[in-house]
């Protein structure tokens, strides 16, 4: 048999429930992540191996829960032929349901449903156990492949934050924090992922299967010894995972020295035994670089003098985006680019909703509009949502005046926009105009629609305008 | 943290914790010879030099430094069939592969000899290599070609093969179990895996470990349950022990 490099290698085409499986999207320790896209279970003669009669997450359907149209199906092959068949497989298939089918947050990657795979004809996969997921973007592994650092970095900090902060509360440990981990979606948010070890607390402590990755494992689990239910895991062993991956989203780089993941190990070994202190990269900004000291203590005791909840406080401040202030003009992202003398022909707004810039595979991605709060309109001085942002909660009739300014526009043009409406929204788009109060002025008044552009809730993308709006309003839709 | 182990020659020197053995982390340097300083490897012989050399844990390997004047040093790696290297005089940072190893001087006529482990070593999946990305690593690296993964099979075999509470094996009938397939199995070759085992697997030290009957027994139904919570050994894998199980006695 030859061996495929995925754990649970699934055919393009193989159904399963009411899914249809795609291309694979990424492949763990422990089980392979395929696209996927609902078909209706009796559509089509192909043969359906897939177990029609699947247990359906129940507090889906009472939300009144659509299936999406596409979703992330992950493998876990939990079945009794499989060839990989491990016992503690099935264990961490259970910790992983059982998390996501009774944490719902936002941070945290939703779950549709469970399904069990029956292909008889197929040792490999039958008895599979398949989570629907929601299906991402990408990775924020793939986004730091391609450097420099994202430019949106503290904004996603801010959200992992919250995503460990929601998943602590809720009395869970990650156990696993690392960038392959945190999956970005269409809109630019952020959502923790892949819980095969995580842990309930028991009190102070949880109990993981000792698997882990050694560049996100705090120092006392580095070949830590075990007890027979496994490694004994503390929220303090996320705040240690975090510190890590903050350094590396701000810097590029790994906070201990090395260019494999052993040398770096020898260096975490240095530091815990206080051979060696900590170098941070000079990078790091400030307030940053407190955040990542605390989070990198060397021992738990000294890690567990905070928690998510006060982390995320300041992770907020250091990223400048508490969410109590209402209006986040003039907010740098980076050095300002000299711009570009923009070669828009006409001068107005393309069609938002082709504009979408995610995309996969290769391709650049922007994820600067990140930083847009959630329930906001954002306008950015570059694309992608790149640059300076201006961000509003509600209609401004005047932005150059009144208690709510955006300086920038009134020499740069916006270059992009992003409507971070929330769901359900109240109003689903969000028209803007070269005059004061709402009102057409210049090239407005050539068009038909008597508005610079509108943009529909939860879209983004870029303008192709050499112009700045002077006003925007809310609207039922554009 | 520490990923090499030096066990000091039998009988010689101080008992102390763990038998006497010493664990060193990555960058830790132990110095050996018959007048080391405090904190290294005593020998207590004649025709061993003052300083006759010096480990060094790198990773999970280690290297070691010959500092005497014309004697070479063999590294042997017992399980190897008479593999071994030799460190000539003067040679320094010189690499060792094995997982465990016995370091041989040669003093007068004799030959004194200490082990170091390094039970860190890592093995993975050759069919998953490509992927990208670090990846979630195993707690445990069994190397299944080495005697104790043998002795770790024939603890697990009876309640792998349907009897889930039955007692572990006692160290001779893990002798019996294993001479088909290691036919110089003794009573200490065994007692000396479920030693490394226990290191390897990085047992919790109970408070029990101060009474030696207790310690073994503990440390027989640890490394068991262990074993089989994370599947280091199915049934498939008891292949090793060479042939099936002997009838039970009735």
């Amino acid at each position: 048999m030859t061996e495929s490099p995925y754990a649970v290698p699934v055919p393009k085409g193989f159904r399963v429930g009411s899914w249809e499986v795609l291309e694979p999207l990424a492949d763990g320790a422990f089980g392979s992540v395929y696209a996927a896209r609902r078909i209706s279970a009796d559509s089509g003669a192909r043969r359906i191996w897939a177990d029609s009669g699947a247990r359906r997450i129940s507090a889906d359907a009472e939300a009144g829960g659509e299936l999406p149209a596409v979703a992330a199906l992950k493998f876990l092959p939990t079945g009794t032929r499989a060839p990989h068949r491990f016992n503690h497989l099935r264990e961490l298939a259970e910790r992983e349901t059982e998390l996501l089918s009774r944490l719902r947050a936002p941070r945290i990657i939703r779950l549709y449903e469970t399904l069990t795979v029956e292909a008889p004809g197929r040792p490999g996969l039958d008895g599979a156990t398949v989570l629907v997921l929601e299906k991402a973007e990408a990775s924020l592994a793939a986004l730091l492949r391609r450097p420099p650092a994202p430019a949106a970095g503290p904004a996603l900090l801010v959200q992992v934050c919250e995503g460990l902060h929601q998943l602590h509360r809720a009395g869970w440990v990650h156990g696993d924090l690392k960038p392959a981990n945190v999956l970005l979606m269409k809109d630019g948010s952020v959502r923790l992922a892949d819980f095969g070890l995580a842990a309930k607390l028991e009190g102070a402590a949880a109990y993981s299967p000792g698997f882990s990755t050694p560049d996100h494992t705090p120092p006392e689990l580095h070949w830590a010894e075990l007890g027979e239910r496994g490694q004994q895991i503390r929220p303090s062993t996320d705040l240690w995972a975090f510190g890590v991956l903050a350094h590396l989203v701000l810097t590029g780089t790994h906070p201990l020295p090395g260019s494999t993941a052993e040398a770096r190990g020898d260096a975490l070994v240095r530091y815990a035994r206080g051979a060696e202190d900590l170098r941070l990269s000079p990078e790091l900004p400030g307030a940053w670089r407190e955040i990542v000291t605390d989070c990198l203590a060397r021992t738990h005791e000294e890690r567990a003098r905070h928690d998510a909840s006060s982390l995320l406080l300041r992770v907020e401040r250091a990223a400048g985006s508490t969410s109590s202030s209402r209006l986040r003009s003039l907010r740098l992202l980076r050095r300002p680019r000299l711009l570009v003398a923009a070669a828009a022909l006409l001068g107005v707004a393309v069609a938002l909703g082709s504009a979408v810039v995610y995309e996969r595979g290769g391709e650049e991605v922007g994820y600067g509009y990140h930083h847009c709060p959630a329930q906001s309109v954002c306008f950015f001085s570059e694309d992608n949502g790149e640059g300076q942002m201006c961000s509003w909660e509600a209609s401004d009739p005047d932005w150059l005046a009144g208690p709510e300014t955006c300086a920038w526009t009134r020499h740069a043009p916006v270059r992009s926009v992003y409507f971070n409406a929330g769901d359900p929204a109240a109003f689903h788009g969000v028209e803007y105009f070269r005059g004061r109060d709402f009102t057409p002025a210049g090239f407005d008044l050539e068009r038909d629609t008597l508005r610079t552009g509108c943009t529909a809730a939860r879209a983004q993308g870029n303008l192709a305008g050499t112009y700045a709006p002077r006003s925007h309003r809310l609207v039922k839709r554009c | 943290m520490h990923s090499i182990i030096v066990v000091p020659p039998a009988g010689g020197g101080e008992r102390t914790a763990h038998g006497g053995r010493i664990e060193l982390a990555s960058g830790d340097v132990l110095p050996f010879g018959r007048d080391v300083p405090a904190g290294g490897l005593e020998l207590g012989h004649e025709g061993v030099p003052r300083i006759a050399g010096e480990i060094t844990a790198h990773h999970a390997f280690w290297i070691i430094d010959n500092l005497s004047e014309n004697q070479t040093y063999v590294v042997e790696n017992p399980e190897g069939a008479g593999e071994h290297i030799k460190i000539a005089p003067g040679r320094v940072d010189a690499p060792v592969p094995f997982e465990f190893s016995r370091v041989v001087l040669p003093a007068a006529g004799e030959l004194l000899a200490f082990e170091v482990w390094a039970p860190r070593h890592a093995y993975r999946t050759a069919s998953r290599s490509g992927l990208s990305g670090p990846a979630t690593a195993p707690a445990f690296a069994l190397d299944r070609t080495k005697r104790y993964y043998a002795v770790l099979a024939a603890l697990c075999e009876t309640r792998l093969r349907g009897a889930p509470h039955a007692p572990v094996p006692t160290v001779d009938q893990i002798v019996e179990r294993l001479r088909p397939a290691w036919p110089s199995a003794t009573r200490s070759s065994v007692y000396w895996n479920i030693d490394y085992l226990a290191v390897k697997l990085r047992l919790k030290r109970g408070p029990e470990d101060h009474e030696p009957g207790l310690r073994l027994n503990g440390k027989k139904e640890s490394l068991v349950s262990l074993a089989l919570r994370f599947d280091l050994v199915r049934e498939e894998d008891l292949v090793v022990l060479g042939c099936a199980a002997p009838e039970m006695a009735p």
